[in-house]
């Protein structure tokens, strides 16, 4: 077991967004978190990486336990070197090249020798197919390069996790493919990821497991295949088939 | 224009513009520099909501930005002798225009901050650099880029205000002139000569900043 968290609570103003959500995750896994809007998925994943305080609850990384609501900043940036974060819209450092934006983390964060962070980008820069653009800037770039370009960074730290939120939501549907690509070679080579997504295609091809949350709370926990085919809460039905719908009323549209 | 006129704008000419040259720009170029460092810790303690800090940075904007720098020239140089603090003129000026110019500049400083996307703030959190690291790497230079423009225009703005120097016996560049004024009295002319320097100190100062927004653009990077 590499990630435990256990019974996490975060209300926003007197607003309960999260009502204890508790969830494994082991060497390995691909996680697809999926549910409707404002359910707390993005929350989640803020809670987990500390990007929010959760108000309660626990989290044990690498076997450490930590209580969420007086974790120190110490332990905040000890896990924080072991995880990686995809975000939305790509978050990339404007006044940074692609190559700077991946050796950032490595050389300032990680005090790596110069040299080998610039070999270790480039090699993950490779990996999404990026290593020809280490010159541009982030503006230079489409939606969908930039997204690779995060992850790259994400990448280069050898993160035991790496954390996605809606990574393709951001872009053009066009340029859509190439992200959800990238993503599926990371999880053939066994990273393990945890992705909240509205992609169907990737929850049920690529992840082996899905968590479905709605407002504040799982309500389904399944292998990817289970949820897909049979799943138990009416709930998480009712959402898997709408979010088909959709493809094909948007699918029409564009015909 | 008659012959004895054009004799005393020539005279004047160097009698106006070696004050200019030697104080004018001094006071605008020291102060300027004086006035960025106050504005950037006190743009930096309310960007980074440092509590009590922030509290006094305000207090601060508040009371230098409510009150006339004239008035601020006079309490300096004329009124705090009376508390045993006294200051020759040149350093009187360029402690009250640093103070001044700061308070405005730290607002035009903080809206830059704020302007830089934030984030690119948690992206940094989550490639493990601390917030030291992600303020002078990553949204420093993006704030300082966008504040440019700003800053080079508080930097022209502050070579005319200098003028006001005159009132606490600075023999700057206006001061230069009313000297040589009380001597033809042809103040028309004069001022009109000293008018034109300032114009010339700008108009330089303007090309600098040009050149220099364009070098800033010309690095890529943030719109
Ligand atoms: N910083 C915040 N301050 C106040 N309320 C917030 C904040 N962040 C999120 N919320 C609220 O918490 C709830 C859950 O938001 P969250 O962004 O986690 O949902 P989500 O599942 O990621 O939705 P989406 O699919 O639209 O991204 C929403 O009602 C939202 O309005
Ligand atoms: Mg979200």
């Amino acid at each position: 077991m590499l990630l435990k968290v256990n019974n996490i609570h975060k209300s926003f103003d007197g607003n309960l967004v999260l009502k204890g959500i508790s969830l494994e995750v082991n060497k390995g896994d691909v996680i697809a978190i999926l549910g409707p809007s404002g359910s707390g998925k993005t929350t989640l994943l803020r809670c987990i990486n500390f990007l929010e305080r959760a108000d309660d609850g626990e989290l044990i990384f690498d076997d450490v336990k930590h209580q969420l609501n007086k974790i120190s900043h110490r332990e905040i940036s000890a896990i924080r070197k072991k995880t990686a974060f995809v975000f939305q819209n790509y978050n990339l450092f404007l006044n940074k090249t692609v190559l700077d934006n991946v050796t950032e983390g490595l050389i300032i964060a990680r005090k790596m020798d110069k040299k080998l962070a610039r070999e270790k980008a480039i090699k993950a820069l490779e990996k999404v197919g990026m290593a020809d653009r280490l010159d541009s800037y982030p503006i230079q770039l489409s939606g969908g390069q930039q997204q690779r370009v995060a992850i790259a960074r994400a990448l280069a730290t050898d993160p035991e996790i790496i954390y996605f939120d809606e990574p393709t939501s951001a872009l053009d549907p066009e340029l859509i493919g190439e992200v959800l690509n990238v993503m599926k070679d990371l999880a053939n080579d066994g990273m393990t990821m945890l992705v909240v997504t509205h992609e169907m295609n990737f929850a049920r091809n690529v992840s082996n497991k899905v968590i479905f949350m709605d407002n504040g709370q799982i309500i389904e926990e399944n292998t990817s295949k289970g949820f897909f085919e049979n799943p138990q809460e009416e709930r998480a039905k009712a959402f898997v088939q709408g979010i088909i719908e959709q493809r094909a009323i948007k699918k029409e549209g564009e015909k | 224009m008659s012959e004895r006129i054009w004799e005393i704008l020539k005279n004047a000419f160097f009698r106006i513009l070696i004050p200019g040259i030697k104080v004018t720009i001094p006071l605008a170029v020291l102060s300027f520099a004086f006035a960025f460092i106050i504005a950037l810790a006190v743009a930096l303690v309310q960007f980074a909501n440092v509590k009590g800090l922030k509290q006094l940075s305000r207090f601060y904007v508040w009371i230098i930005r409510g009150t006339p720098v004239l008035v601020q020239l006079y309490i300096v140089f004329f009124g705090l002798p009376k508390i045993g603090i006294t200051l020759t003129a040149f350093p009187a000026a360029v402690i009250v225009f640093s103070i001044n110019e700061g308070a405005y500049m730290s607002e035009s400083l903080r809206a830059s901050l704020e302007s830089v996307p934030h984030g690119q703030i948690e992206a940094g959190y989550c490639v493990g650099m601390s917030y030291l690291q992600i303020m002078r790497r990553i949204v420093l230079p993006q704030a300082l880029r966008i504040a440019f423009p700003s800053l080079g225009n508080a930097l022209i703005s502050l070579v005319k205000e200098t003028s006001m120097a005159a009132t606490i016996t600075v023999v700057e560049m206006f001061r230069a002139a009313q000297q040589v004024n009380s001597i033809y009295i042809e103040p028309l002319w004069l001022y009109t000569e000293a008018a034109f320097m300032y114009l010339m100190f700008c108009t330089v100062l303007t090309w600098l900043q040009r050149w220099g927004e364009k070098k800033l653009n010309a690095y890529g990077g943030v719109k």
